[in-house]
């Protein structure tokens, strides 16, 4: 049986990430920051736990958990954070100020659901 | 604000045995400053870290000041393209003009507008842009600005003397993670026919931490 | 719910949005010692001996009564001696006696100078 050759790859190539090489949330995406409360080290301020926002960046690359960083976990699994946008009147039953007025912080993706 | 004169010299490194009397300094050392003394010399004697490595790094740090930040943001007021650059990468922009980061750090600029203005925070310790602005003020690390820029940031501002109107956004960025922020503030007016130089002059500290406007009259170099 | 759950689940250094005073515009130009501190903190995260993120870590395991009442960087000189004591790189009976011999150095040429 002859087969014809051809000119493109029979298959197309489809690349397939690895877990935690892209990010899951792009700006624009609204979030829910969690509420767990870690004993120890952690960098998400008690202040926005359950707080929803808007992604505004995507930071690149992907790094290291810096709860995990604190305990001396210089390398491995790496994810990425994200610059998320919060009002300051959805964080402050009494803000004094203008309702467009926000708070902005990177966040680990494990902190981060999608609402 | 002028630096308190401790009559000290600026720190040396230490890679004799013997510490010698500092011109000026004649109290004994305290607890913390003989720890720190006591860590390193172990550290160096473990042969972990080396001497030099101090003694440079001391000069790294004396050469980061606020006349750095100033100007980047003199060239982003003069030069458009270079201004997209820095917002677009802030880090690979000072690096352009030879400020190396000699951290892991990244580097966002926040641009104040007609409609935006951009406040810097650390409410869980002390981040920083210290590549570009050196080591921040005592205020910037203790409880009051940490506590409260986050909760009432128009009443923060007031206390530097800066009103922001209701119909400007305040945002207020507080680092956590591997990302520093650096303000650009509006260039005033009455500058437009500054030279480069003259506009750095007038870009101070506190105008990339966000606390004050840079205005025509703080600092410059113009009479 | 006891009210030591509080000390546990909040970190001493996280205080955004808790009450504060009036900002006082402090600064002081760094002493010999504390810049010395700074540059060792940065070397050691070169080396990743004590990350960045460590050091933070190292200075909550203070606890509050330690954060609240010693300066920035006696916090973290501190902080750096707990972890490297942890980490078996120093022991401290060493740390003990280097800083006796420190002291007694100072003692013996106190003004004198070399």
């Amino acid at each position: 049986m002859t087969q014809e050759r051809s000119s493109q790859p029979r298959k197309s190539a489809t690349v397939v990430f690895a877990w935690g090489e892209r990010p899951i949330f792009q700006a624009g995406d609204r979030i829910r920051i969690g509420t767990r409360t870690p004993i120890g080290h952690y960098r998400v301020p008690t202040y926005l736990r359950g707080k929803q926002g808007v992604v505004v960046q995507v930071i690149a690359p992907a790094a290291v958990d810096n709860e995990e960083e604190g305990y001396g976990r210089n390398a491995g699994k790496r994810l990425h954070y994200y610059r998320v946008a919060i009002p300051l009147e959805e964080i402050w039953p009494d803000y004094v100020g203008s309702p467009r007025d926000g708070l902005y912080i990177e966040i680990y993706e494990t902190w981060l659901e999608r609402i | 604000m002028e630096p308190h004169d401790h009559g000290h010299e600026a720190g040396h490194g230490h890679d004799h045995p013997h510490d010698h009397a500092e011109i000026g300094q004649l109290a004994p050392p305290q607890f913390y400053d003989i720890m720190e003394t006591a860590v390193r010399e172990l550290l160096i004697e473990k042969k972990l870290i080396e001497p030099d490595e101090i003694r440079r790094q001391i000069e790294v740090l004396d050469s980061r000041t606020p006349a750095l930040g100033a100007r980047v943001v003199a060239r982003a007021w003069l030069d458009p393209e270079f201004r997209a650059r820095l917002l677009a990468n802030g880090r690979a922009a000072c690096e352009e003009f030879g400020i190396s980061f000699y951290d892991d750090t990244q580097l966002i600029v926040l641009e104040n507008t007609e409609t935006v203005h951009n406040l810097i925070v650390c409410t869980l310790c002390s981040c920083y842009p210290r590549p570009v602005l050196g080591l921040p003020p005592d205020w910037y690390k203790l409880k009051p600005y940490r506590a409260r820029a986050v909760i009432e940031p128009r009443a923060v501002l007031a206390e530097f003397g800066t009103i922001i109107p209701d119909d400007v956004e305040v945002r207020v960025s507080d680092s956590t993670a591997m990302v520093r922020y650096l303000v650009l503030p509006r260039r005033p007016e009455g500058t437009e026919d500054f030279t480069e130089d003259e506009l750095a002059a007038i870009v101070t500290r506190d105008t990339m931490i966000g606390v004050v406007p840079a205005t025509v009259a703080a600092g410059g170099i113009r009479q | 719910m006891t009210s030591t759950e509080n000390l546990v689940k909040r970190l001493p250094n996280d205080i955004g949005g808790l009450p504060a005073e009036p900002i006082q515009r402090v600064e002081h130009e760094l002493e010999p010692w504390e810049k010395r501190c700074h540059a060792l903190a940065d070397v050691l995260d070169f080396h990743k001996i004590i990350n960045t993120e460590e050091k933070r870590c190292g200075v909550e395991a203070l606890g509050a009564e330690m954060v609240g009442k010693l300066s920035y960087y006696e916090r973290w000189i501190v902080a750096f001696a707990n972890i490297l004591f942890r980490k078996q790189i120093l022991a401290p009976e060493e740390l003990a006696r280097k800083m006796d011999e420190v002291r007694a150095r100072w003692n013996g040429e106190a003004v004198v100078g070399n």
